[in-house]
């Protein structure tokens, strides 16, 4: 009888065996929340994932544990800047990509799916972008009750929100509004939701930020609410049908009268203080006095395959020098269109033998011409079109950024600059009426810095602020918004080569302004309806 | 006061010496040949009415004189006999005389085969394939209705797909759980292993017995939801020593590559573009990259073993060595294996000891893989070599400045020869079996003690001449370390009475098992500076930690009852709890019941026909969370690496990034309906079986996207639906003629499975083609994985057209809605059919197989357009394909066109294998000497390299090699 009770002894050692299914994890590169939001200086490392989110892919530099899972889109493709620029320089006039990735050809031609990965690579980085702000909003609450920084902090998690919002807004028009954490799927917005969330989330942000350069270098205050609000001001029309162009003169004088100021610093003595702006050392050769919200790179610590790494590798090719660039070679994908090239027409001061143009007295016009062809004959070959050395991995010194093997670039992105808001000043005022004289003094600011020549009253109008916008801005992002508010993205009243596929441009189709929403997503979440016509 | 003193030594175990108990007590026990325990064997004193009945493990004790002779028998074997000497234990196995009472192994116990009332297949060693086996899954393959098995790659020792009755589920382990002996094998394995399998050398194993439906596996409970097979290895029995030894030379050799233009048709398609810029890119040069990257291979393949009985306890240990070439060159698995066993008997047979260790040393070389895509792909009209290449020579695209061109691609050779991936596991597995009789008659307690450790280390280096475009590189390291150790604690309790005609068993016990992994690794890459010394800013060295640990605890329970031989009636439960699962959803309970009837004993007419006819129907369910991250319920942060960080200021900070969730996830559940009916005719030589089934795989887990609004990450696994398998299997065996001098006899087994999604929350797009493209997509009514496909139409030539895709909703626009289902990689039907003759000494074996139904996405042809010809200022080879399109581009339609969907079923002859058998050669023992060939003949529509690929998505595939074999086995 006694084995009897032994047996039950062992079945009894079995039960205390219990306890062990409440496993923790025993990775110490894994935490919970009482890790990372112990102490405000803690919190700073998941503030730090939500700019993180605009700027690098995953947890592992330059590729690896990525924050998008790699069936929806390719980690190197994922990365925010490069995104962007797909979808907003690309599809445009400013540029052309002869890479033949899925897809990738169908974004210049304007046929793009409802499973294009590049837009659905933007709607799930926007979308995570929100939701790491949300979960740090949340979290991050109880420490700002006794910890006065991480109330900015919260403050910054909640303008990168509303910006993540305002491009959600811009691209795809229809979509969530989600601001706090939640696992229920959520209901879809529209854009006169997200456009009263936004101002009002901006608007109240003027009182919770830090003041204008106030804040560490790569964190944003006050100016870069007042920007994203003169931005949201300017398209207002596209996205609630309304004008508020005086608005947005109110907030880009609030920038323009802040203390930031334009790069006039031309710290390699080429005659121009534009190119600085784009050069390894932008963060400390005056560049940085520009930027009102921008993305840090860095070639060793913060590394992708987007990012300022894309924007200087992707457009070398042909006989463009790397090593003049800084990097270790090109990835001869991306040219321009003579359509950009054609708004520095005022400025041509030599042309090659069919008359194409191949200098410039504008040092904007940075165009690479040896080798290139200034007619498009076909997109997939590097040769056609013009070559762009806008952005470069050297310093003032022509000295290579920090990555020795020359691969990853240190050049930081800006996403607002002081002259984008004097743009849209200029173009508020000649669309809504205002001060055109200022207007007029602000853009010759800018063509001052570069070298330009200067325009006069007689040349201001609507068209004129809109060709200035490409000829500063080009290639930051900017172009396919300008042109929807511009009227002229799909329409047949302005062509570019191989616009929707022709080669002379055509007319696309009107529900090409907006993206459609990724089948994926559709696919989980039944409250969602597709854009029109997707 | 004695049971109380037994009771102890229970626990105190091995260290007393049996020696001293038993003067005229003789224990022992009773087995079949392969050394599984025969319960209800009767042991007599010859010519005297004295004896005993082995109990349920098999085991007896009798009293008895010396020089007396002890006899045991049981129905359907032959009676054995052993004179009684000094030794107090003998074992002794039987051979059989009837198939039917043989026992075979189950959970947690044997069973005689009539009794059984599941559906199982066992292969034992004669039916093995005989070819150039490595690993443990080659042995069966074609040799069991509905199971499957695809080999990974054709590298050496490589894993394979296993499955069982088809898919069971979406993203989680697919694979039966192996069990070893009673431990269960942690499938996973660790980094720089290649097959887990490897730990077992193939010619230590004496049966697999396949576990199908859910009344056989639900004992496993959890870890059986894909089927169970059961690995029983050769056991030393008591009797002089004998050696075994074996040994095989194999020559492997390329059969197929991927078939692209060669360099005439390549130039051709290069002037076709009439760009002089790009025709200049051509060289002069005749390079077949894929016949430079593959070669002959040579494999030697030793066992050394022996076995039986050192002072009385039996035992038997094994030496075995394979040291094998893969056809990429460079490739190479060698690995030594060493197995024990030993079974010492104490207190008079009453506490059983059964200790086995077995050990396995693997060292790698795994040839860069890369080099087959871009053997593929690389120009054919370059050389291998180009004496103006800064890279040891190798020729390669260059930059403007000399440095390599951006994102072309690497001349194979130099990655074959210029980067080493070499690795070395070790793994022990042991585990101590000890079985007590308790003094109720009939009632054994037994505990398992099992651990499975496998260290892996590896090192991953780039030589400083690779083709690279990093300025200053130096070459790089990448070392890993991975441990993982599993423990396993499993007790239970047997008991069993007879009562007249019936025959009733119980078992019940607990089973513990946890499983740590800790997956660390270093990466050290240096750069150079200007003056050649290594830049220490620029050259990285990091540590990344991983590790995760998980517990399964489980509860089972079985009652086997058999009335008459007749009726039999088993059932099933198991309860089981893992730590993968939040706590209100932690705990599954699964239950099996199946019946079954031996017709054949109901009257004796029917017994004249048929040595067995049996009727089989069971309905069983299992639990899965196989394969599934740990703590996907916790909220996690992910820290990034210092090359992910991200600075503000001018500081730099480590990220802290929120993991996605999921507190809802539950068991996904399987149910299992079979029906199944035995058979064997006493004439003619035939037998077979025929088995009907419905799985339904509920609340299956899959990765799944999430609205990303709503999650940190983009997917998550969750419990998304309901799946169906359902199918007919019929196994036949013919022996045809069986004399003397001649037999002939075949083997064939048929299945027929549908697989269909039943119910599906939301529809999925799965099928990842590498830049968030999606081929396949599961939905409801659907096959799973099927293809999700534009319809591609074609011109009157024939000839596809590029963009041309039907309108198959008529709207007008062609656009995702236009897309349609098109087939499904897994095949409907399979097909095993092993032909076996013998005459006089010389034996031949045809090993062959057949899949109908099974169709392939060939990505390489998919990928041939003229873009991927001449991008990116370099020349790129395509698929022939590329003749018959003419695409211009790669767009997102054509990447999923059904144009590239093909019919991939296929006739295979595995195996033939040829031996000679000399009698006699030391002692009586004789000498086999034999030829055998693997994947000798192929028959198949599809274009691409080889018509067998898990998953249906052809890319990259290491092609499986042609392998020819001499081969000896002999015992002394």
């Amino acid at each position: 009888m006694k084995k009897i009770i032994y047996l039950f002894g062992i079945i009894a050692l079995a039960f205390s065996c219990h306890n062990d299914l409440d496993q923790n994890p025993i990775d110490p590169d894994l935490f919970t929340e009482v890790d990372v939001y112990k102490t405000a200086n803690d919190a700073r490392g998941a503030l730090a994932k939500v700019y993180a989110g605009l700027a690098i892919t995953g947890q592992q530099g330059p590729a690896g544990d990525p924050d998008i899972d790699p069936s929806l889109i390719d980690e190197g493709f994922s990365q925010y800047t490069r995104i962007l620029f797909t979808l907003n320089e690309i599809t445009t006039d400013h540029s052309v990509v002869g890479w033949g990735d899925p897809g990738l050809p169908n974004i210049h031609e304007m046929s793009w799916d409802v499973n294009n990965p590049w837009t659905k690579g933007m709607y799930f980085r926007l979308a995570q972008v929100v939701s790491f702000a949300n979960s740090f909003i949340e979290n991050a609450a109880d420490l700002a009750k006794s910890n006065s920084e991480v109330g900015y902090y919260i403050a910054e998690a909640r303008l990168i929100r509303a910006y993540a919002y305002l491009q959600l807004m811009d691209m795809y028009a229809n979509v969530p509004l989600v601001t706090k954490v939640t696992t229920e799927l959520p209901k879809q917005s529209n854009r006169a939701e997200l456009f009263a969330f936004v101002e009002s989330e901006l608007l109240d942000l003027d009182s919770s930020l830090k003041d204008p350069k106030s804040n560490e270098y790569g964190r944003v205050d006050k100016a870069a609410a007042w920007s994203l609000l003169s931005r949201l001001y300017l398209n207002a029309r596209v996205y609630i049908g309304q004008d508020k162009f005086n608005e947005a003169i109110a907030q880009s004088e609030k920038v323009i009268n802040s203390s930031y100021s334009l790069n006039t610093n031309d710290g390699n003595s080429n005659g121009s203080a534009y190119d600085e702006l784009f050069l390894a050392d932008n963060d400390i050769n005056g560049a940085q006095n520009e930027f009102i919200f921008l993305l840090q790179f860095d070639g060793l610590n913060s590394q992708s395959w987007g990012g300022s790494t894309f924007l200087v590798h992707a457009p070398i090719g042909g006989t463009m020098d790397a090593s003049q660039f800084g990097v270790n070679g090109g990835w001869a994908g991306l040219r321009t269109t003579k359509a950009l090239v054609d708004k520095f027409g005022y400025a041509v001061t030599a042309s090659n033998a069919d008359n194409e143009p191949t200098s410039w007295g504008d040092s904007r016009a940075m165009f690479h011409t040896d080798g290139q062809n200034y007619e498009m004959a076909k997109i997939p070959k590097f040769t056609e079109g013009y070559g762009v050395t806008k952005f470069r991995n050297v310093d003032v010194n022509g000295n290579a950024g920090s990555d020795s093997s020359g691969d990853h670039v240190d050049m930081d992105i800006p996403i607002i600059r002081l002259a984008e808001i004097y743009l849209n000043y200029a173009e508020a005022v000649a669309r809504g009426g205002g001060n055109s004289a200022t207007a007029l003094s602000l853009i010759n600011e800018l063509r001052a810095r570069a070298g330009a020549p200067l325009a006069s009253s007689a040349d201001f109008n609507t068209q004129f602020v809109m060709d200035e916008r490409s000829r500063e801005l080009y290639w930051e992002g900017l172009r396919r918004t300008d042109l929807i508010r511009d009227g002229k993205f799909v329409s047949a009243n302005y062509l570019w080569p191989f616009k929707a596929g022709a080669a002379q441009g055509t007319a696309s189709e009107e529900h090409r302004k907006i993206f459609p929403l990724p089948e994926d997503v559709l696919l989980v979440n039944p409250n969602l309806q597709q854009n029109p016509n997707y | 006061m004695l049971n109380l003193f037994r009771v102890k030594l229970f626990f105190a175990v091995l260290s007393i010496s049996s020696g001293i108990y038993a003067q005229q007590m003789v224990s022992g026990s009773i087995t079949d040949e392969d050394g599984t325990p025969l319960p209800g064997a009767s042991v007599i004193i010859q010519g005297t009415d004295e004896g005993v009945t082995t109990d349920f493990n098999g085991n007896y004790s009798i009293s008895i004189d010396r020089g007396q002779t002890l006899e045991a028998s049981f129905i359907g074997y032959k009676t054995a006999t052993a004179v009684v000497g000094e030794q107090n234990q003998i074992n002794l196995s039987l051979s059989t005389d009837n198939e039917l009472d043989e026992v075979v192994i189950i959970g947690y116990g044997a069973i005689r085969k009539k009794d059984l009332t599941g559906t199982l297949d066992v292969v034992g060693s004669e039916d093995f394939t005989k070819g150039s086996v490595v690993s443990a899954q080659q042995l069966i393959q074609g040799k069991v209705a509905g199971v499957s098995i695809v080999t990974n790659s054709g590298a050496p020792g490589d894993g394979a797909n296993i499955l069982i009755r088809g898919i069971g589920s979406l993203n989680l382990n697919s694979n039966p759980l192996f069990v070893v002996d009673g431990i269960p094998l942690d499938s996973g394995g660790v980094g720089g292993s290649r097959n887990a399998l490897n730990v077992i050398n193939p010619n230590d194993i004496a049966s697999m017995s396949v576990l199908k439906d859910a009344s056989a596996t639900a004992i496993y409970g959890s870890r059986a939801a894909n089927g169970v097979i059961l690995i029983t290895t050769k056991k030393g029995k008591t009797g002089a020593v004998s050696y075994e030894f074996s040994s095989r030379a194999t020559s492997f050799s390329p059969v197929s590559t991927i078939d692209v233009l060669n360099a005439s048709e390549f130039k051709q398609a290069v002037q076709a573009t009439q760009d002089t810029d790009i025709i200049s890119r051509l060289g002069s040069s005749d390079t077949d990259w894929q016949k430079e990257i593959y070669d002959q291979a040579i494999g030697i393949n030793s066992t050394f073993s022996a076995s039986g009985d050192l002072k009385g306890v039996p035992f038997r240990a094994s030496l075995g060595h394979t040291d094998q070439e893969g056809i990429l060159m460079g490739d190479k698995f060698n690995r030594t294996t060493a197995s024990l066993n030993i079974s010492p008997q104490f207190l008079d047979g009453d506490l059983r000891v059964n200790f086995n260790t077995r050990y396995v040393y693997t060292e790698n070389d795994f040839a860069n893989r890369g080099a087959i895509g871009s053997a593929a792909y690389f120009d054919p009209t370059k050389p291998v070599f180009d004496a103006n290449s800064p890279f040891a020579n190798y020729y390669t695209w260059l930059d403007a400045d000399g440095t390599k061109l951006a994102l072309s691609p690497t001349n194979p050779l130099a990655l074959l020869n210029l980067t080493e991936d070499t690795s070395e596991v070790n793994r022990i597995i042991s585990n101590v079996k000890i079985d007590y009789d308790l003094p109720v008659e009939g009632l054994t307690a037994t505990i398992n003690a099992g651990i499975d450790n496998s260290t892996g280390k590896g090192i991953n280096t780039q030589d400083a001449n690779l083709p690279t475009d990093a300025d200053g590189f130096n070459g790089s390291n990448n070392e890993y370390d991975n441990t993982s150790t599993n423990l396993l604690f499993d007790a239970y309790v047997n008991y069993s009475k007879t009562l007249d005609a019936s025959i009733f068993s119980i078992t019940a016990g607990h089973s513990y098992q946890s499983f740590e992994y800790d997956n660390s690794s270093s990466q050290a890459i240096e750069y150079l500076n200007g003056d050649g010394t290594v830049n220490t800013n620029t050259s990285i060295t990091q540590n990344f930690i991983d590790k995760s640990k998980n517990v399964l605890l489980s509860y089972f329970g079985r009652i086997n009852y058999s009335v008459a031989e007749k009726y039999l009636i088993t059932a099933t439960l198991r309860t089981d709890a893992s730590s993968k699962l939040p706590s209100d959803d932690r705990w599954g309970t699964f239950f099996s019941t199946a019946l079954a009837w031996n017709i054949h004993k109901e009257s004796p007419t029917i017994e004249k026909v048929f040595n067995e006819l049996k009727l089989r129907i069971g309905f069983g369910e299992v639990g899965n969370v196989n394969g599934l991250g740990d703590y996907n319920f916790l909220t996690r942060y992910t820290r990034s690496d210092i090359q992910s960080q991200y600075a503000f200021g001018t500081s730099f900070y480590t990220t802290f990034r929120p993991a996605p969730i999921n507190k809802d996830l539950r068991w996904e559940v399987g149910q299992t309906y079979n029906a199944g009916l035995d058979f064997r005719f006493a004439q003619f030589g035939l037998s077979g079986s025929v088995n009907a089934y419905i799985k339904n795989t509920n609340d299956l887990i899959a990765t799944s996207i999430v609205d990303p609004f709503t999650n940190f990450g983009t997917t998550i696994n969750a419990n998304i639906g309901d799946m169906e398998n359902k199918g007919v299997e019929v196994e036949l065996n013919y022996t045809i003629v069986d004399t003397t001098d001649f037999s002939f006899g075949v083997n064939y087994n048929v299945a027929i499975n549908d697989n269909t999604i039943t119910r599906l929350e939301n529809e999925q797009n799965v099928g990842d083609l590498g830049f968030g493209n999606s081929l396949q997509r599961h939905q409801e009514g659907k096959a799973p994985y099927a293809y999700y496909v534009y319809k591609q139409i074609y011109g009157e030539n024939g000839r596809p057209i590029e963009g041309a895709y039907a309108d198959l909703n008529g709207d007008g626009q062609i656009n995702n809605d236009d897309r349609y289902f098109y087939k499904d990689p897994y095949a409907d039907i399979l097909m095993g059919l092993t032909t076996s003759m013998r005459y006089k000494q010389f034996d031949l074996t045809i090993v062959s197989r057949a899949s109908f139904g099974n169709y392939s996405y060939n990505s390489m042809s998919a990928a041939s357009n003229q873009s991927q010809i001449t991008n990116l200022n370099r020349l790129s080879n395509v698929h022939s394909d590329y003749l018959d399109t003419g695409f211009l581009f790669f767009s997102d339609k054509n990447a999923v066109s059904d144009h590239y969907i093909q019919n991939a079923s296929f006739f295979r002859i595995d195996n033939i294998t040829l031996g000679y058998t000399i009698e006699n050669v030391v002692g009586e023992n004789p000498l086999r000497l034999y030829v055998t060939g693997d994947n000798l003949f192929v028959e198949t529509e599809y274009n691409g390299i080889d018509p067998e690929i898990t998953g249906g998505i052809d890319n990259n595939f290491y092609p499986r090699s042609r392998a020819l074999a001499l081969g000896l086995d002999i015992k002394f």
